[in-house]
């Protein structure tokens, strides 16, 4: 039916949707269906099985189970377009059934959904969300009304989700709307009155009291990690077993790790296991973003630079360390064109397929066997420059190369330079014999017209 | 306050929340607690403990600084910084923060920035506390020599040969390889035509060296 059906969603090329500018993905959840109740008057009916949903600070998106299909679309639902959430009904029957969670559409009268976001429609309709998935339903539930009452939407603002971000917010006044997430004035002299008297507050707050808090919370943090260990302990022996595991074991393998991710403790990634779905969805996300800087820097990009500069994107919310390194070691999972790399010297690169190692020796041999390189070697800048790559990353290239036996090196006065190998042209039997159409032969021809034979 | 398995409805955690981001001292004392129940509480920015009490962003932010930073100044200084100076000019580029930021906090990013290999690093050098951005080692005959250069902030090769009674030869070695790395710097103009060995990452605060917020 042309009217009954939710806007699509777009989807990158690794299959993670696009997002509105000031957008933010605030949970997910596995294995959800999406109903609609058939309502008479409309010719509103939607069925969704088994997708993930992602609840954003504007929409729910939900998209089709992995592997996503390539050229398919997910689809969403507006915050905005809700008129009502319903509170879940806890009741003994409901403890046997996956969870459900209902809210109200409007709707108007063509069947379609006010994409532009309001409660305009003449009509409503009711959906119903059922979470077959292992999650924290109530904390989605929680989040879910928190986003829905927040009207991101109405704010042309940027999220202010920590205080502190590099002061970006706080004394300019500019694009804040200027409110923080508590609702709370920043901006002029009211905010300032106020921040100061938080201030004056808090420290004059006793530190014991701190402590105590402290305390009670570390309490409750040591039963879960025992539970944590416990968990963590199954997952280790339950990957070991032969047969890799059927979907649903891996489903809530995962959610085992998203909440042993949530304790503080990272799991590694196994052959068996994808990690946390946090991970995976993080591992889309970067490889997405990872193009254009991957474009500027020839193909190659220190990890470290990629930290910075997502997370300076993101502005808040950041990923630690370890969540990027969790990221990266999953695109062998799926089908991306990045990979991460470790050289020898313990520094990690992002590398884009196309810049595979058989390339760039090739590149760099034509570079030293010409006259000029012959006679003199190649240092890391001259590398870079022809590669088109930072000079610390040829410089790992041209050790790579060496220790493949394509270069030999040269530490003089000069510097450290690199030369073509010909030792692998001279045989110890005939040291004096010198093949016609070696690189040796062309060595030896260039060295004597330079005159330094 | 969302709820977790567990730990369902904590009214201290709010309060908690403010404390930590204002003090760095109870900052320190919450790290000590997280080691000793076992949780790392900066492994991941989805975890409780950085979603709870907001200590992620803060500590991942201060990790995206320290690298700026350490790449600013490595022209200068071959990628050793002084610790010290290091922090002196993380607040310089937070001025506009208010929170304030101790050698604690700088100590616990850097460890998180290790595994993202590139050679960072926290290094003891005679009083001093090293931070290296490059994958270069230092071995013991490089330590030495600059925690000799901790007393005037330069030494020569006499000065090498006669404190830490070494060969002409290694003494020499050891401190070229040091200059092609980038850590020191040579200086001749002396009347007395001896060399000087600069090594800027144990100089006090030099204020020519300022990185842009």
């Amino acid at each position: 039916m042309a009217g009954s059906h939710l806007p699509p969603a777009e989807l990158t090329t690794s299959g993670r949707p696009v997002l509105f500018p000031h957008e933010i993905e605030c949970f997910l959840l596995s294995n959800v269906d999406l109903e609609s109740e058939d309502s008479q008057q409309l010719n509103f009916s939607i069925r969704l099985r088994s997708g993930l949903l992602i609840l954003t600070t504007h929409r729910l998106i939900l998209l089709p189970p992995d592997p996503v299909p390539p050229g398919s679309k997910g689809a969403w639902v507006p915050l905005a377009a809700i008129s009502h959430i319903f509170s879940s009904k806890k009741s003994l029957k409901s403890m046997f059934h996956s969870p459900r969670l209902s809210f109200q559409l409007s709707v108007g009268t063509d069947g379609c959904i006010d994409t532009g976001g309001s409660v305009r429609g003449s009509r409503s309709a009711v959906m119903t969300l059922v979470i077959r998935g292992k999650a924290d339903v109530d904390a989605f539930v929680g989040k879910f009304w928190e986003n829905w009452r927040a009207r991101a939407w109405e704010k042309n603002s940027e999220e202010t989700g920590s205080s502190g971000s590099a002061g970006s917010s706080l004394g300019s006044g500019s694009g804040s709307g200027g409110f923080d997430s508590t609702g709370m004035r920043v901006v002029g002299v009211a905010g300032i009155l106020r921040r100061e008297q938080e201030i004056w507050e808090s420290t004059d707050k006793s530190l014991q009291e701190a402590f105590q808090d402290l305390n009670a919370l570390m309490g409750k943090a040591k039963e879960m990690v025992m539970l944590a260990e416990k968990m963590r302990q199954k997952l280790l022996s339950g990957s070991s077993q032969a047969g890799g595991g059927n979907d649903e074991e891996m489903g809530s393998k995962e959610e085992m790790q998203d909440w042993l991710l949530s304790v503080g403790i990272i799991s590694p990634v196994t052959k068996e296991s994808a990690g946390a779905l946090y991970h995976q969805q993080l591992s889309r996300q970067l490889a997405d973003f990872v193009k254009i800087p991957l474009e500027r820097s020839g193909g190659v990009i220190n990890l470290i630079d990629v930290y910075c500069l997502f997370n300076r994107a993101r502005g808040t919310e950041l990923i630690s360390p370890e969540d990027l390194l969790q990221a990266c070691s999953l695109w062998d999972k799926f089908d991306i064109p990045v990979m991460l790399r470790k050289f020898d010297s313990g520094v990690m690169v992002i590398q884009s397929k196309s810049h595979r190692d058989e390339e760039v020796f090739a590149r760099i041999k034509t570079l030293v066997t010409r006259p000029n390189a012959l006679r003199m070697g190649i240092s890391a800048s001259d590398a870079a420059i022809t590669l088109g790559i930072a000079p610390a990353m040829a410089k790992e290239h041209l050790l790579t190369a060496e220790s493949r036996g394509l270069l030999c090196r040269d530490v003089s006065p000069n510097g450290f330079r690199f030369y073509i190998n010909l030792f692998p042209e001279i045989s110890v039997d005939a040291l004096y014999i010198v093949g016609s159409h070696g690189i040796y032969a062309t060595w030896i021809n260039t060295i004597s017209t330079s005159g330094l034979g | 306050m969302r709820r977790r398995p567990g730990i369902a409805g904590l009214q201290g955690a709010a309060a908690a929340r403010n404390d930590i981001r204002k003090n760095p001292a109870f900052r320190s004392q919450f790290h000590e607690m997280c080691a000793k129940v076992g949780v790392d509480p900066l492994a991941s920015n989805k975890g409780f403990w950085a979603e709870l009490l907001g200590i992620g962003d803060f500590y991942y932010e201060l990790g995206v600084q320290i690298v700026e930073i350490c790449l600013g100044t490595r022209p200068h200084n071959g990628g050793l910084i002084n610790l010290q100076e290091l922090c002196t000019l993380l607040r310089h580029k937070r001025k506009t923060s208010r929170e304030a930021v101790s050698e604690d906090d700088c100590l616990r990013a850097i460890s998180k920035l290790k595994v993202l290999g590139s050679g960072f690093e926290v290094i003891s050098v005679g009083k001093k506390k090293l931070v290296r951005s490059v994958p270069t080692e230092l071995n013991k005959d490089h330590n030495e020599i600059i925690e000799l250069a901790q007393g005037q902030g330069y030494v020569t090769v006499d000065e090498v040969e006669r404190r830490l009674s070494w060969t002409s030869g290694r003494a020499i070695d050891t401190l070229e390889t040091l200059l092609d790395e980038g850590f020191a710097m040579i200086d001749d103009g002396h009347r007395d035509g001896k060399r000087r060995y600069w090594f800027p990452c144990v100089s006090s605060i030099s204020s020519t060296v300022v990185t842009d917020a």
